[in-house]
C-alpha cells in the first residue's frame, strides 16, 4: 500500500519534471507576470482603503470587486469542499457558493476596511508545477515582526487569479477544507450540516 | 506501588507510547484528521475554551492594555532567552550546526549585551532566531506526528509532541536551576508571563478564528499540525506536502 502510494507519487513528479524543464523559460515569463499581478493588486487593495472618507457600503462593493479581481472565488470554493462537491446536488452547491462568498467577505472585509497603514513587499517567485506561480511577499505592520505571506496564483484566461493564500506556512484553503470536512464529517457525511453552520455564521 | 513496580509500569507506559507512535507514523496523513481521540480532545478543548474565556483571555486585554508596549517587549525577550539553552540543545541534537550557532549566538548576545536578556540585541544583530524543542529534534528523527492531542491549558499538541515537551521541561536547565535553588516561585512566575505573553500574540487570530469558523476546533488543529511543520521544516516550504491543485477542483485525483 505505501510502496504503491510511493511509486505513484514519484512516477507523477518524474513527470511533471520532465515537462517542466522545456518551459522553463515560459515558467520564468510567467512568474514575472504573476509577480507584477500581486504588486498591482496590493497597491489598488491600499490605495483603495487607505481613504478612510469611503462609507461603509461602498468600501464593502470595493472589496467584492477587488476579491473577485484578485481571486478565482469559485475554484477556491470547490477546492476547499473538496470530494464533497461532487456529492451535493446543483442546489446544494449553489447555496454552498453563495453561503461561502458571504463567509469570505466577512471574514476579510474588516480586515481591509480597517486598513492601519500595512504595506508589502515582494520577495520571490517561485514555479509550483506547470500552471502556478507562488509569489511571496513580506506583509510590514506599524508594529510587530513583518508577517510572510505567499500567494498561489494561477495562470488563467491570459490573466492570473490568486488560489490560496499561505500565512507563515499556513493554507487558508486547507485550513477551511479540513474544517469544512469536520463539520460534514461529524453530520454523517451530509452537507447539509456544512450549509447549517455556513448560515449560522454569515447571518 | 513499590519502585519495582513503579519502574515496572512506567515502562509499560513508554513502551505503549512508543509503539502507538511508530504505527500512527505508518499510518498515511493524507486528508484524515488522525484524531482518533476527538471526543475526548474535543471535551478538553472545550475546557481550555472556557478557561481561556474566563480567565487567560482577560488576563492579557489587562496586560495587553495596561502594560506599554516596549515593556511587554522586554518580557518577550527575557522568557525566549531563558528558552535559549533548549533551543542550543535541540539544534544539536537534530545536527543542526548553523542553528547551534545561531541559537549560541543569539544567547550570548542577549544575555551579555542584552541585560540577562531583557534586549534583543542578537535581533539587531541580524543572527536569526528559529524555535526549537524536543518534539522538533523527534521530528527530524523521523517520527511521526502521531494522534492528535488537546492537552489541559496547554492546547493543541499530538503524542509526539506531546512526550517532546515533556522531555523539554524535564531538561530544561532554567527549571533545574530553580529546583536546586529553592525558588519553584520563579517557575510558576515564569508560567504565568509565558502564558499571557503567548496569548497577547494571538489575540487577534484566535479572536478570528472564534468570529468567522464553522467549526474552531477543527480550524486550530489544522492550523497547528501545519505551524508544527513549518517549524520542523526550519521555515522552508517541501514541495512533497504542498497540497494537490488540480485544474479542475471538482475532478479531485484520490
Amino acid at each position: 500500500m505505501l510502496n504503491r502510494r510511493l511509486f505513484l507519487s514519484c512516477a507523477a513528479l518524474l513527470a511533471v519534471g520532465s515537462r517542466a524543464v522545456p518551459s522553463a523559460l515560459a515558467q520564468s515569463i510567467s512568474d514575472k507576470g504573476a509577480a507584477d499581478f500581486i504588486n498591482t493588486l496590493g497597491n489598488e487593495a491600499i490605495n483603495t482603503f487607505a481613504r478612510k472618507d469611503l462609507p461603509r457600503p461602498q468600501a464593502l462593493t470595493r472589496f467584492r470587486d477587488l476579491l473577485y479581481q484578485g481571486f478565482d472565488v469559485p475554484y477556491i470554493s470547490r477546492w476547499v469542499l473538496g470530494k464533497y462537491w461532487n456529492q451535493a446536488s446543483p442546489e446544494q452547491q449553489k447555496q454552498y457558493e453563495r453561503l461561502f462568498e458571504q463567509l469570505i467577505v466577512q471574514t476579510y472585509a474588516n480586515r481591509f476596511i480597517e486598513y492601519s497603514g500595512e504595506t508589502f513587499r515582494i520577495t520571490g517567485t517561485k514555479p509550483l508545477g506547470e500552471t502556478d506561480t507562488a509569489v511571496s511577499t513580506q506583509i510590514v505592520r506599524p508594529s510587530g515582526p513583518p508577517i510572510n505571506v505567499d500567494w498561489r496564483v494561477r495562470k488563467k484566461d491570459g490573466g492570473f487569479k490568486i488560489i490560496d493564500v499561505v500565512v507563515e506556512g499556513v493554507s487558508m484553503g486547507v485550513t477551511q477544507r479540513q474544517e469544512f470536512a469536520s463539520v460534514i464529517e461529524s453530520n454523517g457525511g451530509n452537507i447539509n450540516g456544512l450549509l447549517k453552520a455556513l448560515r449560522e455564521r454569515v447571518s | 506501588m513499590t519502585l519495582a513496580s513503579l519502574s515496572r509500569s512506567l515502562l509499560r507506559t513508554a513502551a505503549t507510547a512508543l509503539v502507538l507512535a511508530t504505527a500512527a507514523c505508518a499510518t498515511p496523513s493524507g486528508d484524515s484528521a488522525n484524531d482518533p481521540l476527538e471526543p475526548v480532545n474535543r471535551a478538553i478543548w472545550g475546557f481550555n475554551e472556557g478557561t481561556d474565556i474566563l480567565l487567560v483571555r482577560p488576563a492579557t486585554e489587562v496586560y495587553v492594555n495596561a502594560v506599554p508596549d516596549p515593556v511587554r517587549e522586554v518580557v518577550h525577550n527575557f522568557l525566549i532567552n531563558l528558552t535559549m539553552p533548549l533551543v542550543i540543545a535541540n539544534q544539536l541534537l537534530q545536527g543542526d550546526a548553523q542553528g547551534a550557532s545561531d541559537a549560541t549566538g543569539r544567547f550570548l548576545t542577549n544575555t551579555i549585551l542584552g541585560m540577562g536578556g531583557l534586549a534583543d540585541v542578537a535581533t539587531e544583530a541580524r543572527i536569526p532566531y528559529e524555535s526549537e524543542d524536543f518534539g522538533q529534534t523527534l521530528a527530524v528523527w523521523g517520527l511521526g506526528e502521531g494522534p492528535y492531542l488537546v492537552l489541559p491549558l496547554l492546547g493543541p499538541s499530538g503524542l509526539r509532541d506531546a512526550a517532546g515537551l515533556g522531555v523539554d521541561t524535564v531538561a530544561d536547565p532554567a527549571r533545574v536551576a530553580a529546583y536546586a535553588s529553592g525558588a519553584k516561585g520563579a517557575l510558576w512566575a515564569r508560567a504565568g508571563a509565558t502564558t499571557v505573553d503567548t496569548r497577547s500574540q494571538y489575540l487577534g487570530t484566535i479572536d478570528d478564528i472564534r468570529r468567522n469558523s464553522v467549526d474552531p476546533y477543527a480550524s486550530l488543529r489544522s492550523l497547528y499540525r501545519q505551524r508544527r511543520q513549518v517549524e520542523i521544516n526550519d521555515g522552508k516550504a517541501t514541495p512533497a506536502e504542498q497540497p494537490d491543485f488540480p485544474v479542475d477542483p471538482a475532478a479531485p485525483k484520490r
